[in-house]
């Protein structure tokens, strides 16, 4: 079923939104992309255990009161610990189906660049965005996000949600 | 005991570094020098000592593999029709091809692709296309890939290069093999899964975690009242150290909305948390629920990759395997919530020890000049066995005063 131009304007919307709280350092706007439902969640993950059906993940926050957690810790707790950096998103959108009423499913590549203080730039990793979104009057939130990461061996530590 | 020191004469010639005669000193230099890296390969990487590679929880299956590395040499991991594991080297006995590019699988067979010599999943060559043409001394029997002697403990896989190298349950002593028991249970896992990261440090500032910053480094610890101060450090003279924590009951300050994944649903409390360190880059934790064996390899004298692999117990039900993959995906790995600091602190320690002098060691010293006899959860002598052993095993002299 063709998916009507507003909802994938919604969608687009939605993963700008994303990573633009990200690329300004803004845990509250990444928070604030996702539904306010308790069960909305976001899983990170590799793809070696994509792959292979083992369900352990690099973050794994599956519920909204994880997601405000790890809000906590990476302003609080963390803060002054980890060497400061930023990032550059990029998003492109690869498909998107409606589902039931309200939601729809859409999947997404993305990569990141990770840039040190003194602006050296690398890949962190590319990866797909695999999600369950919802459509609202006031735009589209994500309910469940899997950000499927392919460096399977990450070339560093980090810190903030991809 | 022994020491395989003979090795590293090479290694006096060419880095005629001068210890410091106090033992809680340790010159910088040891941590950035490309040349020292090489001769640790062959004493140490290469030589009489056990080195964990795998679990056998990772290859449940007949024809399972995983490839590693020691330092450099590629490793191919399998386990054969037969049951056991193999830790093989992978690289094809005609002309040194790797012969396995996945990071694991399952296979029949192993295939060179060059020349199509086939191996069984147990390492045998099978055979290869024009063997009537070969040498006439050529013998199928002597060329299946070379095999490292194994040993396994808890289902945790050790592998040794050297020739000289003493039993596993001797170099792992007593006090290791109690650890082992705490961490591992009877060692009936479940692979849970990997979080696989590479650190620009020397492998031996990442495997040097004391017990003295734990509560200082890891807000969390402080802020979740996990600073308990009780609990013991065990060191052996061969460098292996563990730490044995009776953390305080779990006390959520109110900062954590979801505390549900740091409860602790296992038995015993005094075993809430315990870190083993084997010499050289061996780690296994146990935190709470969760149960981590770090796979490190040394690269070089400024990369070390770590591969964190999790793991959940076979008579697990469906509610403590969730409860442990959620526990472990956020706890203790490269983003972990208490253990992301351990993880920011490597490069900066590799960086700033491009510097004249000595990193020190101070938390619990009573004598500068001996070794330390009792040391408290919270002391960082505990590392200092360990620092004395990777001296004398690399022939480093002390200074006279």
């Amino acid at each position: 079923m063709a998916v009507a131009a507003h909802i994938l304007a919604a969608v687009d919307h939605l993963n700008l939104r994303y990573i633009q709280a990200l690329d300004d350092l803004s845990m509250e706007g990444w928070l604030n992309s996702f539904s306010p439902a308790a069960d909305s969640a976001y899983v990170c993950i590799s793809e070696e255990n994509d792959r292979r059906g083992l369900p352990l993940a690099l973050m794994l926050d599956d519920c909204r009161a994880r997601l405000e957690d790890r809000v906590t810790f990476v302003t609080k707790i963390w803060a002054g610990t980890f060497q400061p950096y930023r990032t550059r998103h990029f998003v492109q959108r690869l498909a998107c189906e409606a589902r039931e009423e309200g939601l729809c499913q859409a999947v997404s590549n993305f990569s990141v660049t990770l840039i040190q203080e003194d602006g050296t730039a690398r890949l962190l990793t590319t990866g797909v965005y695999q999600d369950v979104i919802s459509l609202t009057e006031a735009g589209a939130f994500i309910k469940t996000r899997r950000a499927v990461y392919d460096a399977n061996v990450l070339p560093q530590y980090f810190v903030y949600p991809i | 005991m022994d020491m395989p020191g003979d090795q590293s004469v090479a290694a006096k010639a060419a880095w005629p570094l001068i210890w410091p005669r106090k033992l809680n000193q340790i010159p910088k230099e040891v941590f950035v020098s490309p040349g020292l890296f090489e001769a640790e390969l062959k004493t140490i990487f290469h030589g009489d000592i056990w080195h964990p590679v795998a679990h056998a929880a990772e290859l449940p299956n007949p024809g399972d593999f995983k490839t590693f590395s020691l330092g450099r040499t590629p490793l191919l991991i399998t386990r054969g029709a037969d049951g056991k594991i193999n830790v093989l080297v992978n690289s094809c006995t005609h002309r040194g091809t790797q012969v396995e590019m996945c990071a694991a699988g399952n296979r029949k067979e192993f295939e060179c692709p060059y020349h199509r010599w086939a191996f069984e999943i147990s390492g045998e060559l099978i055979g290869c296309p024009g063997m009537s043409e070969f040498s006439p001394d050529f013998d199928k029997s002597r060329y299946g890939l070379a095999r490292l002697r194994s040993a396994e403990f808890l289902g945790v896989v050790f592998a040794t290069m050297g020739d000289n190298t003493p039993a596993l349950a001797q170099w792992l002593g007593e006090d290791m093999i109690r650890a082992m028991k705490v961490i591992l249970g009877d060692g009936r896992l479940k692979l849970l899964g990997y979080q696989k990261v590479r650190y620009q440090v020397n492998w031996k500032a990442y495997n040097d975690n004391d017990g003295y910053h734990a509560g200082l480094l890891h807000t969390a610890f402080r802020l979740l009242n996990w600073q308990g101060g009780k609990g013991a450090q065990f060191m052996t003279e061969n460098g292996h150290m563990s730490i044995m924590a009776e953390l305080q009951p779990l006390r959520n300050v109110g900062f954590l909305k979801d505390p549900s994944l740091i409860t602790f649903k296992g038995q015993d409390p005094a075993k809430r948390a315990s870190v083993l360190e084997l010499f050289p880059i061996g780690v296994m934790v146990k935190h709470l629920d969760t149960i981590n064996i770090r796979f490190a390899i040394a690269h070089s004298h400024d990369c070390t990759e770590v591969h964190y692999a999790y793991f959940a117990h076979q008579d697990d039900d469906e509610e403590m395997l969730r409860h442990r993959t959620r526990q472990a995906s956020n706890l203790l790995g490269p983003c972990g919530m208490i253990s992301m600091e351990d993880a920011s602190i490597f490069q900066r320690i590799h960086i700033g020890s491009f510097s004249p002098g000595v990193a020190e060691f101070q938390k619990g010293v009573k004598d500068p000049y001996a070794l330390p006899v009792d040391v408290a959860q919270n002391d960082e002598t505990g590392q200092l066995p360990k620092w004395e052993y990777y001296r004398r095993l690399m022939n480093f002299q002390r200074a006279e005063i």
